[in-house]
């Protein structure tokens, strides 16, 4: 037999040429590896949400192991007593075993929940995000629209998930899904009775929720995100104005290694803070709620965060019965106005949003810039109007147990809530419009005159005056033009858009070179600091 | 992954560089990789030079950051084994299992992952790169060939040439699509009106006329003396299945009113022609909130309120439980009860009113 | 206390304010005095004639009673009246409440109340237990009614799972599931249960007190009550909370704050370092 010699420092070398020789990855992999990613913490609000998803698949896999998804009525017989004897369906028991009786399943359970929450906490930031720098503009649309369907869809994760466990709080939230689809016109019934397979609550809801729940939302999840993400990385992601950067280029590091290691890293963070949240922060204590039963409600009986807003608005919906006095009559429940009808046009709006606002500034250009948001007041402030009057449906969605810990009448929430329905969004369009109004003043007074220095000077005629320290490099009157960058309004944010200001709260003065781009002027040289004038003392 | 739009040639003026060059570095090649991909390199710096005592400092901080990790990972593994974790009543130190697991496990996915941060953010080396988005970068020419390709398909087909191809194929696949839906819709479809099921509830009398009787949640009958005056109790009917959800829409709230509030309840009832609806003192309305379906159940006795938690619609029990406040649009429905012979509470005869949340052809 | 006093006057004093309340209180006072003082002079001058007939209709107070009933003419009478018959439009009628609904009012310092609004608040109390007890007692010798049986642990066999199933039937509508309490109409609430000794509750259940139904032991009996207390004080109150910190039992409200307080926040930090410039 004849050894050959192995040389263990050219294998990798043998190996990777052998891969591409049969899949010739050489080029798309040198493509990938180079991709170049602007940097901004902001771009990072959306990894959240992807990273939280894969912790929701993680744990969600576990807790499929040992979930039963059925409405049999069993006794309970585990060991938390307190429910010991108690009849009950399989879901509702599989899941207090999951929290008993068996090791680590509460956490899995918490750990699920909690990324759940954040998932979602993290598309409407994330969303956020895009809306107000104007991401969502052409050539992104698309992604805008599955963004918003991301939401969606997320929503019905959630809530199918939330419905599982059986428990006597989702069962309620369960009845009052049922009457949302009672209350569709003409369709109604028939809608309900073939979801729940007969009338409430039937048997059979726990099991096609189960497989919506963890087969057909999932997958559908996963092809939005990957389409999101393919769509992200084919598009190129945005940026933000900025020395050498345009609307034809990315400025930013490349994908690997750093700009991978960090996402890397950040997985586990979010990965990290929602197993601490998992472990200190109880969530969702099915064990206190017993079983789902027709005739058992709590106080405060409220849906997770995102379903919230949707709670309000029924619960500030006045009790406006529309009757339609044709042969035995017919009826459009009050429920059917904030449940099916205010969705459906929050669905619409927010999809169609990019075209709406481009029809009207009939602007069919491409843009991978993003704006500031005090440069765009108009859709700012209608950011804001939509935030707001999201918030004041979320807050009249908890408005009893507001009611109740500060001492407020309930029925004077509920009026609260209608009144600050109709005011606040007005009133916050109007507010936002105006700051962003001063803001850009502000800009345009700091390019023009100079960073307020702080230093006051006695003119020879007895005025006093604030010394200036200009922006520009002197000649006329050191005016320049507003582009879209940051505009530093104080000393030592000056040269804060080049590319290495150290620290992090607070810069540590030692600023290097701005980039420089072939092709592109480089950014404006630094004003010396000594021109602030001569003998003042200064640190 | 790839971006497909993007054109092999070589940006710009710049000359190909030889990459089998045995005098590049390899950084040379990476930067020429980077070219071929329209990328500029503009900025690269080491932030920490190597063998310095700011290397050595970091290396520490990220090394004991993964040191870290391994202790609070072995830290989770000793007490996912040993910690005493099954359920006890109490303030046991098992109420601290999820806690300590908690805090161990997320120390651990930090420790890596602020490791890692650290790594890449302060040993790596800092860039600063520029790529061309090549956007719009499709030659005019590719559109045109792709566009025209596609017509010609068409053409080929020759659909607009022969239309009976088309209407054909429409025809034929209409019917087949309806094949791929009919299993699902007709599976799950499921007549709301079987068995008059939306309009009826368990206390319908039996099919020999015999009446419902009234029982609590453990299946014993109601008396009139089981209630005090500003008392309420939650009562189902007494048969099969009746304390159960397969009744969903049966669960009733019996309520024993003090004289005067009975005597304006009366009152109230004679004048919507339920005059004898109560029996007595006692009142008997759905718990089930005809908004939403949520039990209607916070009986205020002293003003005979009754709130629904869900929503905060609440009804005026006094008034024929009309909704005087919230989203709710229709009063609760009212069980028309008596006493039989025995002395229990029987009703006289199913809800006279739809119970449960409105719905499209309520009449 | 009544529905009527609710409507009626729980505006009408508040925007008056206490001292006119007071004064106008005075008023009365001097005018119930001059009354009872006739009433007095009238009935002694009946019982001088009719010496058998008072001892047949109103027994002569026992011990605590009577300690009860000088307390009682200090602090309850303003509202209360002149031997608990109530006054319109202030305070109802005591007779026939029995002494558990004074063991709850007063022993939880709900009575006597600062100011007429929605509800009475829990607060300090005012009365040590002896004291609670007379007035009770004299409350009790009045007109009858329920009374709290005798001990301070009053659910040492009951059943936790039988009390949580009635729990959940009878009381988490109001109280909520977690026993913190919940928000009724108009200003009304459902106190949290967690303040409230095993004898408040029971006495809170016997007498329905304010906008609570009456839980009589014709419904749910001693045995049923003690297993709700069961459940109330060593599952809800005693059992910690196996997921970590609770939130305050609020439900969703609190979770859907926490992740934007503590989740959101804790990542954008980070994300704020990680994109920082270093």
């Amino acid at each position: 037999m004849k050894r050959r010699k192995f040389d263990m420092a050219s294998a990798p070398g043998k190996a990777a040429v052998g891969v591409d020789e049969r899949f010739q990855v050489a080029t798309p992999l040198r493509r990938l590896l180079n991709k170049v990613f602007p940097d901004h913490w902001s771009f990072l609000l959306g990894e959240i949400a992807l990273f939280s998803f894969i912790v929701l698949l993680l744990t969600g896999v576990f807790l499929t192991f040992f979930f039963e998804p059925s409405m049999t009525e069993v006794v309970y017989n585990g060991s938390y007593a307190p429910l010991r004897g108690t009849p009950m369906s399989a879901a509702y028991a599989s899941s207090l075993d999951l929290s008993f009786d068996v090791r680590g399943g509460l956490i899995m359970r918490q750990m699920h929940h909690w990324s759940a929450l954040l998932f979602m906490a993290a598309i409407v930031v994330h969303m956020l995000r895009i809306f107000f720098t104007g991401a969502f503009r052409k050539p992104r649309e698309t992604n805008w629209i599955i963004g918003s369907l991301l939401f969606w869809v997320g929503f019905l994760a959630g809530f199918t998930g939330y419905s599982l466990p059986d428990d006597g709080l989702s069962g309620t939230g369960l009845r009052i899904a049922s009457a949302i689809m009672l209350s569709i016109p003409v369709i109604g019934s028939w809608v309900t009775s073939s979801v729940f397979g007969g009338e409430f609550p039937g048997t059979i809801i726990i099991s096609r929720f189960y497989i919506a729940h963890v087969l057909l939302i999932p997958a559908l999840l996963v092809a939005l995100i990957s389409v999101h993400l393919g769509l992200v990385f084919k598009q190129k992601h945005t940026q933000w104005p900025g020395p050498g950067r345009t609307n034809g280029n990315v400025v930013g590091e490349r994908m690997f290694p750093r700009y991978a290691i960090k996402q890397g890293g950040f997985f586990m963070v979010v990965f990290g803070v929602i197993a601490l949240m998992g472990g200190l922060f109880q969530i969702n204590p099915i064990w206190l709620f017993g079983p789902y039963e027709a005739w058992v409600v709590s106080a405060a009986s409220q849906p997770d965060w995102y379903v919230m807003f949707l709670d309000g608005s029924t619960r500030l919906m006045p009790a406006w019965e529309i009757n339609i006095p044709i042969g035995d009559g017919y009826v459009i429940p009050p429920l059917f106005w904030p449940t099916v009808v205010l969705p459906g046009i929050l669905v619409g709006l927010s999809t169609l949003y990019p075209f709406l606002e481009a029809r009207h500034l009939k602007d069919r250009k491409s843009h991978n810039l993003l704006q500031r948001p005090r440069d765009v007041p108009a859709r700012t402030a209608v950011g804001a109007m939509a935030v707001s009057f999201f918030l004041v449906l979320t807050l009249s969605g908890a408005n009893d147990v507001i009611a109740d810990k500060f001492q407020i009448s309930l029925n004077a929430m509920t009026w609260a809530g209608r009144v600050g329905l109709l005011v606040v969004p007005p009133l916050a369009y109007y507010i936002t419009y105006r700051i962003c109004l001063g803001l850009q003043q502000h800009d345009r007074e700091v390019l023009a005159h100079g960073v307020e220095t702080g230093i006051i000077k006695r003119l020879p005629d007895g005025r006093f005056v604030e010394v200036h320290q200009p922006l520009g490099t002197g000649d006329g009157h050191g005016e320049l033009e507003y582009v879209g960058w940051v505009v530093p309004k104080k000393m030592n944010r000056l040269g804060a858009l080049g590319p290495a200001i150290r620290g992090f709260f607070y810069p540590i003065e030692k600023p290097a070179e701005a980039p420089v781009s072939p092709g592109h002027p480089p950014v404006e040289p630094r004003p010396e600091r000594e021109e602030i004038g001569s003998g003042e003392s200064r640190r | 992954m790839s971006t497909q739009t993007e054109h092999q040639k070589v940006p710009r003026s710049r000359q190909s560089v030889d990459v089998q060059d045995p005098g590049l570095t390899r950084f040379d090649i990476v930067r020429e990789g980077a070219r071929r991909d329209d990328i500029e390199i503009v900025h690269y710096e080491q932030q920490v030079l190597p063998g310095t005592k700011a290397e050595r400092r970091l290396t520490r901080t990220i090394a004991s950051m993964f040191l870290l990790t391994g202790l609070a990972a072995t830290a989770f593994l000793v007490v996912y084994i040993w910690w005493p974790w099954e359920y006890a009543p109490g303030r046991g130190g098992d109420k601290w299992y999820t806690p300590l697991l908690g805090i161990t496990l997320g120390v651990a996915l930090l420790g890596i992952g602020f490791g890692i941060l650290t790594w890449g953010k302060k040993l790596l080396p800092k860039e600063v790169s520029i790529q061309d988005r090549h956007e719009g970068a499709v030659a005019a020419d590719d559109r045109i060939i792709t566009g025209q390709t596609m017509l010609y398909m068409a053409d080929e087909l020759g659909v607009k040439r022969r239309p009976l191809l088309g209407i054909s194929l429409l025809a034929g696949l209409a019917p087949v699509g309806a094949v791929a839906a009919a299993p699902l819709v007709g599976g799950l479809i499921s007549d709301p009106h079987k068995n008059n099921q939306m309009f009826t509830t368990g206390f319908a009398p039996a099919e020999g006329g015999e009446k419902v009787r009234l029982v609590r949640e453990d299946g014993r009958p109601v008396r009139p003396a089981d209630i005090s005056a500003g008392g309420q109790i939650t009562v189902f009917p007494g048969i099969d299945h009746g304390v159960s959800n397969r009744h969903a829409d049966s669960p009733t709230l019996l309520i024993h009113l003090r004289d005067s509030d009975a005597q304006e309840s009366r009152r109230a009832n004679e004048r919507v022609g339920h005059g004898d609806y109560m029996w007595g003192n006692y009142a008997a309305f759905s718990k089930i909130c005809t908004h939403a379906g949520c039990p209607a159940s916070l009986y205020e006795q002293q003003t005979n309120r009754l709130l629904c938690p869900c929503h905060q619609s609440q009804f005026l029990i006094t008034d024929n439980a009309r909704p005087i406040f919230g989203p709710a649009s229709r009063r609760l429905p009212q069980l028309p009860i008596e006493v039989d012979a025995e002395g229990y509470f029987v009703a006289k005869s199913d809800y006279t009113e739809t119970v449960g949340p409105d719905f499209w052809e309520r009449p | 206390m009544t529905s009527d006093n609710d409507r009626r006057r729980g505006l009408l004093a508040r925007l008056r304010g206490r001292p006119a309340a007071r004064s106008r209180g005075r008023r009365r006072l001097g005018a119930a005095v001059r009354l009872l003082a006739a009433l007095m002079l009238a009935g002694g001058a009946y019982t001088v004639f009719a010496p058998g007939a008072q001892a047949q209709d109103n027994p002569p107070l026992t011990g605590a009673a009577a300690e009860g009933k000088a307390l009682f003419d200090v602090s309850c009478v303003t509202c209360h009246g002149r031997n608990a018959q109530g006054v319109e439009g202030r305070g109802p009628s005591l007779i026939g409440v029995g002494a558990a609904s004074v063991e709850f009012q007063v022993g939880t310092g709900r009575m006597p109340m600062a100011r007429q609004e929605a509800q009475a608040q829990r607060k300090p109390e005012l009365f040590t237990d002896e004291e609670v007890r007379q007035l009770a007692q004299y409350v009790q010798e009045l007109g009858g009614g329920p009374v709290v049986p005798e001990g301070d642990n009053l659910h040492s066999d009951g059943n936790i799972a039988a009390g949580g199933e009635l729990f959940r039937i009878n009381c988490s509508q109001c109280h909520a599931f977690g026993g913190g309490g919940g928000a009724l109409s108009s200003g009304k609430y459902a106190p949290s249960l967690h303040p409230a000794s095993d004898r408040q509750i029971y006495a809170a259940m016997l007498s329905g007190p304010q906008n609570m139904p009456v839980f009589g032991d014709n419904q749910i009996t001693p045995e049923q009550k003690a297993d709700i207390i069961a459940y109330i004080q060593e599952t809800l109150k005693h059992d910690q909370d196996p997921g970590g910190f609770n939130l305050g039992r609020y439900g969703p409200s609190t979770e859907g704050l926490a992740i934007f307080l503590v989740g959101i926040v804790a990542l954008v930090f980070a994300s704020l370092w990680i994109a920082g410039k270093s």
